[in-house]
């Protein structure tokens, strides 16, 4: 049952390389049965069975991303993308291959990690602000900015059971555009919302390009690929199959279905 | 892993919240709140305490019977729900760790330190009872913070051992159900360990050498009367009385190394 454990590693220097990825692979192992427990695992070692399938994710990517780079990670479901972005952010480890973060990094996986529908909304903007790594003293001077932002003063102390779908990404987005790192990692988690708050969003990578942040955006959205993007990549069955120019790697994408 | 990072600000950050939520959500929804962490071990005790006291009649030579008796229901409420909180911690914030990356072992400590603000909130009311039952205070009182960390240290130990394998296999949860409840019959609660020591002197013995018992024992002894039967005033031989440590510390250790090893999987597996 051992598993091979490739390197992620954390520095912190004044190289213009923010993050470097060789070599990476991962898979998983899917169980066959359904069953999780004893008994069955007993039963497979007995009968010389794995109980397991194993998915090859990536398969072997190689790339650099440059310190002030707004990078879009582009490719169909299913393809790595957020496996990916999960290894970078350290959630997952990778099985095999070097990966080198240069900087502080903050990932966002899914808007309101952490959220708890008993809670109070304002308990969970400490809660979630925790999970980004604020005090509680840095989130009482950005506590009313928040709720300004999301629009949801009058909310501040119902239990967030009683929001709408809407009221909570708003809430939670507000809470993480606060967060302050050197690297951003995005994942499709704004996709979401209506054209409002979707131009929120537009405003948000506009003011991240503009103050040179690295970025690492996965994205289906070709326009915000050829909006902020520096650079794209596309990931096609766990290998990179085109990576440079963003109009030209959108282009590769939508050609994927012809 | 070294210290600093073990204990960065973030870190801390995150473990304050994260117990703060589970001590909130615990008595969320109830009409009587927090007031239930008292009422749920004086209810036990008060059971306890009719049955075994009043009707059995135990423990009629041990001074100040009824603290003595809520002293170890307290104690091994506390142990049982250290215990199984910390087991189910990942599962339970498996949400978090598919998310976020941060040290795993912040999601099992947080939720056995909301076992140990439930226990400190008894001790205070084992104290009251103790004065209101005639016990004189001392300054020996202040020992018992070494056993209450030696419990707390073995929880800890079966935490990150059972806990890392319920990941995979969450049959533990049941099975460790089953454990709790014998090894209550195993510890000397409910019965005083003189009863036991007057049939059979080797039964004592075995039973002296379980950390728990040697913990609540200890507790007893520090807090309530110096007459408490101990590992150390009733085992003479050294190898012997050092087996409760050992035991303690075998947990720890081999919890801790488990945990490392199996952690980096969690986020994967859970």
């Amino acid at each position: 049952m051992k598993r091979s454990i490739g390197n992620r590693t954390e520095i912190s220097t004044d190289n213009d390389i923010a993050i470097s990825v060789k070599n990476l692979h991962k898979s998983f192992k899917l169980p066959t049965e359904q069953a999780f427990g004893l008994k069955q695992a007993i039963f497979n070692r007995l009968r010389g069975i794995k109980g397991y399938k194993e998915q090859k994710v990536l398969k072997g990517l190689d790339f650099e991303i440059k310190k002030g780079e707004f990078i879009g990670i582009v490719g169909r479901n299913g393809s790595g993308k957020s496996t990916l972005l999960k290894i970078l952010a350290g959630i997952y480890y990778p099985e095999k291959g070097e990966i080198v973060v240069d900087g502080a990094l903050v990932p966002f996986i899914e808007l309101g990690v952490g959220f708890n529908p008993e809670l109070t909304g304002r308990e969970n903007v400490y809660m979630n602000g925790a999970l980004l790594g604020f005090s509680n003293e840095e989130m009482d001077t950005m506590y009313d900015d928040i709720w300004e932002f999301a629009e949801l003063k009058d909310f501040q102390d119902q239990k967030l059971k009683n929001y709408s779908s809407g009221m909570q990404v708003r809430l939670a987005f507000s809470i993480a555009i606060r967060a302050q790192g050197d690297i951003l990692l995005l994942d499709e988690v704004l996709a979401v919302g209506d054209a409002a708050f979707q131009r929120k969003c537009s405003n948000y990578f506009a003011s991240l390009k503009e103050h040179n942040q690295t970025v690492i955006l996965v994205t289906h959205s070709m326009e915000n690929v050829r909006k902020f993007c520096d650079r794209a990549i596309l990931i096609e069955d766990g290998k990179i199959i085109k990576d440079g120019d963003p109009k030209k790697v959108a282009e590769a994408y939508t050609n994927l279905w012809q | 892993m070294s210290i600093p990072r073990v204990l960065n600000r973030k870190n801390r950050i995150l473990l304050k919240e994260l117990t703060k939520t589970d001590f909130k959500l615990r008595y969320q929804g109830s009409v009587l709140g927090y007031l239930w962490a008292l009422l749920r071990p004086l209810m036990m005790f008060a059971i306890l305490y009719i049955v075994f006291a009043k009707l059995l009649k135990f423990g009629s030579d041990i001074p100040h019977y009824p603290v003595y008796l809520l002293c170890g229901t307290s104690m091994w409420s506390f142990f049982t729900e250290c215990t199984s909180q910390g087991i189910q911690a990942i599962v339970s914030r498996g949400d978090l760790l598919r998310k976020i990356s941060f040290p795993k072992y912040i999601v099992v400590v947080s939720a056995t330190l909301t076992a140990v603000i439930n226990m400190l909130i008894n001790l205070v009311v084992i104290i009251i009872f103790a004065l209101l039952n005639g016990v004189t205070p001392s300054w020996g009182w202040f020992l018992i913070f070494i056993p209450l960390f030696g419990l707390y240290l073995l929880s800890l130990g079966i935490a990150f051992l059972l806990g890392s394998i319920n990941v995979k296999y969450r049959d533990i949860t049941s099975i460790w159900d089953v454990i709790v409840q014998a090894l209550f019959y195993a510890v000397p609660i409910i019965y005083p360990i003189s009863m036991v020591a007057s049939s059979s002197e080797a039964a004592a013995k075995v039973i002296l050498a379980n950390p728990i018992s040697q913990c609540i024992q200890d507790i007893r002894y520090f807090l309530i009367t110096d007459e408490t039967i101990t590992t150390w005033n009733y085992i003479d031989n050294p190898f012997v009385k050092a087996i409760p440590i050992l035991i303690i510390f075998f947990f720890l250790i081999v919890g801790a190394l488990v945990f490392r090893r199996k952690s980096k999987f969690f986020a994967e597996e859970v």
